[in-house]
């Protein structure tokens, strides 16, 4: 009898490991897919284009010239799509950070923030190129 | 049951717990590069599909401007690729099905040439511009309305620099105000003796870039019946900078034609006179801005007023994907693109069979 017993104890066991590894599969084959990394591809080809229009007639040398931060971080609310959040910091050619007021919608709080450069120079006689870093991210 | 039995189970219990936590834990970590990566080959093979309409002239490189051409290859870009997202005037207004030389979706997907993806096209300014009229104020001599023009962009006010035209029989007034937080109450006062129905063309620009441009027109009655439908008079087609009027009717002509941007108007000279239609030459204004075309006129003895913009926008052009969650993968890409030196929104849905 007793022989008896640890058999179905065994069989008992393993039926469970059986349903539990197969379970298992089942989960794990169902987890949600993570597009991250396409999210971030798209954000940084938003904000490249955003820049790119802005900078492309010397409006952003322009107002970085004139230290109109308003107007750019306005113009980019304008242009990148509700629900992304932005921070844009501008440096010299030496990587010393010249805008003086925050240029941001909201602060970045998400983890998924992507990052682009843009190089665009200045409207006026003395050459100067700026440097600007452009931190995106999906509003949560 | 005995001691070593359960000691057995528990081990063997503990052991298949901690290996269903380590599979579950490195599937987890592994899905999103296993599955992901073929999804993000597909997102990026549709980005480039995108970025291909929106970069390349197509061939003829100038089938826009020829109202009878069907592109061997779509692509909407200005054939001299001056700046990149430089669409052309001329290709993005044969994609609104209100002018006449529209392309069908059926040729442009054939010039697409690619069979296994179907697209749509939504083509409109950054922000939006709305127009009311809330009251009206008749006196002996002049009739004063009241409009309340709101500039915002999904429901956030934007401050914004107004332009906007009175156009009536006769008569044409220009102004100039600011929105400051996204709303303007406007006044206008027209004499009686003008008569209706007159129309409001309203060009809104950011205060903080004027290149980013919105635009309206509202057309209201003044001395007259209320106004009809657009194109129920008048059929307008703007191409290669020329506009074709067609009468819809035996009874109609032409006073006037006006072209309109936030700096400059002009009145429009007719190029070719027909029976039942007149072509203008619309002048290249450097504003960066849509032209807003304007032609006034007779049916019988009813003065009418009929409008539309070149480009023709806003617009939506190719495949309904209602239903695309069930159907097919479908992605979209947004891009800011710059139509005669004006910045506009652009949204392309790409689809295909779900892989």
């Amino acid at each position: 009898m007793r022989k008896a017993n640890t058999g179905q104890v065994r069989i008992i066991e393993a039926f469970l490991a059986v349903i539990i590894v197969f379970s298992a599969f089942a989960i794990s084959g169902n987890l949600p897919s993570n597009h991250n990394v396409t999210r971030k591809e798209d954000l940084a080809s938003i904000g490249l284009n955003a820049l790119m229009h802005l900078g492309s007639d010397g409006f952003l040398g322009k107002c970085i010239d004139n230290a109109e931060w308003s107007s750019i971080r306005e113009a980019l609310s304008l242009l990148l799509p509700s629900g992304v959040a932005f921070n844009l910091t501008i440096y010299d050619s030496a990587m010393r950070q010249i805008n003086t007021e925050n240029i941001a919608n909201s602060g970045l709080n998400s983890q998924k923030t992507t990052f682009v450069e843009y190089i665009c120079v200045s409207q006026n006689a003395t050459f100067r190129c700026y440097i600007l870093h452009l931190h995106l991210a999906v509003m949560a | 049951m005995p001691t070593a039995s359960i000691d057995t189970f528990i081990a063997c219990s503990l052991m298949v717990l901690l290996v269903l936590t380590a599979m579950a834990n490195t599937s987890k970590l592994l899905y999103p590069y296993v599955d992901g990566n073929g999804m993000a080959s597909v997102t990026e093979k549709y980005r480039e599909i995108s970025k291909y309409i929106l970069l390349n002239p197509g061939t003829p490189a100038n089938w826009g401007e020829n109202a009878e051409t069907v592109p061997e290859n779509f692509g909407l870009a200005k054939d001299d690729l001056g700046t990149i997202f430089d669409l052309d005037v001329d290709k993005v207004s044969r994609l609104n099905s209100e002018n006449a030389y529209a392309l069908s979706y059926a040729q442009a997907f054939s010039a697409l040439g690619m069979p296994e993806v179907s697209f749509k096209l939504e083509i409109k300014p950054i922000f939006d511009i709305a127009i009311n009229l809330t009251a009206t104020y008749p006196s002996a001599d002049e009739t004063t309305y009241k409009f309340r023009i709101t500039t915002e962009k999904n429901g956030a006010p934007i401050a914004a620099e107004l332009n906007y035209y009175v156009i009536a029989k006769e008569h044409v007034a220009a102004g100039f105000t600011t929105a400051e937080n996204g709303e303007i109450q406007l006044n206008i006062t027209i004499s009686n003796s003008v008569e209706g129905p007159a129309l409001l063309v309203a060009f809104a620009r950011a205060k903080s870039n004027a290149k980013i441009v919105s635009f309206e027109a509202h057309p209201f009655a003044h001395n007259s019946q209320e106004p009809q439908y657009k194109n129920a008079f008048l059929r307008l087609d703007p191409l290669k900078n020329s506009l074709s009027v067609v009468f819809l009717n035996q009874e109609i002509s032409v006073l006037e034609a006006y072209a309109f941007t936030p700096d400059y108007h002009a009145v429009l000279k007719p190029t070719l006179n027909g029976n039942n239609s007149v072509t203008y030459a619309i002048p290249q204004f450097v504003s960066a801005s849509p032209t807003i075309l304007v032609v006034s006129g007779l049916n019988t003895t009813t003065f009418f007023i009929e409008w539309t913009a070149y480009p023709q926008l806003p617009l939506q052009f190719g495949a309904d994907f209602q239903n695309r969650d069930t159907l097919s993968n479908v992605f979209a890409y947004t891009y800011i693109v710059t139509i005669n030196s004006a910045l506009y929104s652009c949204t392309v849905w790409l689809g295909g069979p779900k892989s």
